[in-house]
């Protein structure tokens, strides 16, 4: 059993590939991709929500962008945006805007007008009708939106090896080129790993947001 | 945001020649209503009256199309929607508080909006919960569904004071709860009222409580003003058909004497009976859940009293039962004639009764209920 993943494989892995490094980069690239998508995801949502007109024709188009393959993307964005980090994280951002812009639409169409018509009647204006009420009573769908948006981004980032963004991806990359087995393994399945365990955290996060916000 | 006062007080107001259009028809044609500072003016009609539309009109929530609304002198379509808004306490049927926010938060809201510190809120929080007879401490971090909807009328009540408003819009407040905790609630309702001392335009379609509550009534029928005037002015001078239909005055040519305790009695129903050995915390939760103010208190078949809601909340000491702190409760008997009974209910102040036949409980006899039934 040669091919085996012993301790001591892995960590020749980890060691020869900078795998601390990588995971670093690969979560750093993630977390500004995220951050930016939540900005302006939850942005783009409350704009459509506001004018009602442009909700279609601004979801028509996310969901052309949705249709382009990842790496064609990547490639795209490769001319405008150069080699490095900037491709993958334009990517992620334009990938994952659609899931957090769309469920924060839902989100506050779904608001019982009861609420918004009490919201106003006691005395709230409509900017803080939005954010006292409207808003948090979106929260667990805008959270279930950008739980998508977290599971797009692991995998577009990890994709951004291949343009020289860094990353674990770039692990993987080496590791097909060179054909060494144990570090596609060991990168792939720690990249895997990776994302399951934020989709949990984010699935705790969004489940304690349904009982403290939810009221369905 | 802090905004500035409106008005600390309501001298009067002035709707005139107020039109609002709805599709082809008119929810509220051409009305002229006076209402005067600290009196508390009922809006009573059939469904489609134009009442509500009328109410929503003083706070423009609904914007009429023709006609003045003015508060003070002051015209409200020149004053700041938000700021007219929080110089009114407002008050709905379905109460509408915020399911995300804890009890005091809700009452906190538009106090926190104004920029109020948090000790200071937390103050008035505490003020207007003891008001409306709910303990804050036990209160103030729960979430509305944790509440029975008689608790989070109350609730609405507070949160419509937070802000201490000259002027109160109420639009069926008591319309969702059953009929022993309306009662219960527009007791309540009175008293507070007393205290205050502000002006409060309400609406609502249940004659008894417009007749119980109303210093002054305007009927109005499908989008016109067709009387107002006080209760016995109503009942004694009706202007047509309608009004005398609405107060129904056939209804005081009835003979007390003649009437029994059975024919006026609200039916029975197991939710009102708690065991004697319960503990007094435990039936709060238990009358919270079944939406009751008041409950009678039985050992097996035996009736030993009865309990309300805000008693209770009063006794914090775990290990008292029911049985200890019931108080006696009037019994009647189906055939007991009604003139007897409430006289005997008057005699001790007390506004609730039960009916018994032989052992079994068989109604509930409330006082004002069946004055109203004789009107």
């Amino acid at each position: 059993m040669e091919n085996m993943l012993t301790i001591r494989v892995i960590a020749d892995v980890w060691e020869r590939h900078l795998m601390t490094m990588r995971t670093i980069e690969h979560l750093h690239m993630f977390s500004i991709a995220l951050m930016l998508s939540i900005m302006i995801g939850v942005s783009v949502g409350v704009f459509i929500y506001m004018r009602p007109k442009t909700a279609d024709p601004v979801l028509n188009f996310l969901n052309i962008v949705e249709t382009i393959p990842d790496l064609a993307l990547i490639v795209l964005l490769l001319p405008i945006l150069k080699l490095g980090a900037g491709p993958t994280i334009a990517a992620c951002v334009l990938y994952s805007i659609l899931p957090v812009a769309r469920n924060t639409y839902t989100g506050l169409k779904g608001v019982d007008e009861q609420y918004t018509y009490v919201a106003h009647a006691i005395g709230l204006s409509p900017r803080e009708a939005l954010f006292k009420v409207r808003i948090p009573m979106s929260l667990p769908l805008i959270a279930g939106g950008i739980r998508i948006a977290l599971v797009f981004c692991m995998g577009v980032v990890t994709l951004g090896g291949l343009v020289a963004a860094g990353g674990l991806g770039t692990v993987l990359q080496n590791g097909i080129q060179l054909y060494q087995k144990d570090a596609i393994l060991v990168a792939g399945i720690w990249t895997g790993l990776l994302a399951v365990i934020l989709d949990g955290f984010a699935g705790i996060i969004e489940k304690k947001l349904h009982e403290r916000y939810g009221t369905w | 945001m802090q905004t500035e006062r409106l008005f600390e007080r309501i001298d009067s107001i002035h709707l005139e020649g107020i039109t609002k259009k709805y599709g082809h028809g008119f929810a509220v044609k051409d009305l002229d209503l006076e209402i005067q500072g600290g009196e508390l003016l009922i809006l009573i009609g059939p469904s489609g009256s134009g009442k509500t539309t009328a109410l929503r009109m003083i706070n423009r929530m609904i914007e009429q199309d023709a006609g003045t609304v003015t508060i003070n002198g002051i015209n409200t379509k020149d004053a700041d929607p938000v700021r007219l808004r929080r110089n009114m306490g407002y008050v709905i049927q379905n109460i509408g508080l915020f399911p995300h926010m804890t009890i005091g938060e809700n009452i906190g809201l538009v106090p926190k909006l104004e920029g109020w510190d948090k000790e200071r809120i937390k103050e008035r929080v505490r003020t207007l919960l003891e008001f409306v007879s709910l303990p804050p401490d036990m209160f103030m971090d729960r979430y509305p569904r944790q509440l029975s909807g008689g608790q989070q009328q109350r609730v609405g009540l507070a949160r419509a004071m937070a802000m201490d408003p000259p002027l109160f819009l109420m639009d069926e407040p008591f319309g969702a709860l059953d009929p022993i905790l309306r009662k219960q609630l527009q007791k309540e309702f009175l008293k507070i009222k007393n205290e205050i001392n502000r002006t409060i335009v309400f609406v609502t379609h249940d004659i008894e409580e417009a007749l119980v509550l109303g210093d002054r009534i305007a009927i109005m029928n499908q989008g016109e003003l067709v009387q107002v005037g006080p209760p016995e002015e109503l009942i004694f001078n009706p202007a047509n058909e309608l009004v005398a239909d609405i107060v129904d005055t056939q209804r005081k040519f009835k003979h007390m004497d003649t009437l029994k305790v059975k024919d006026l009695m609200s039916p029975f129903d197991e939710k009102y009976v708690l065991e004697g050995r319960t503990e007094t915390c435990d039936a709060v939760d238990v009358m919270t859940e079944r939406d009751l103010e008041t409950a009678f208190v039985f050992e097996g078949e035996r009736l030993i009293g009865q309990v309300t809601m805000v008693e209770l909340m009063k006794c914090r000491t775990r290990s008292q039962k029911l049985s200890d702190v019931a108080r006696p409760v009037k019994i009647f008997q189906p055939t007991d004639s009604v003139a007897f009974a409430l006289s005997e209910m008057k005699s001790t102040g007390e506004y609730l009764a039960i009916v018994m036949n032989s052992n079994d409980p068989i109604g509930i006899l409330i006082s004002d209920e069946v004055l109203l039934k004789l009107i």
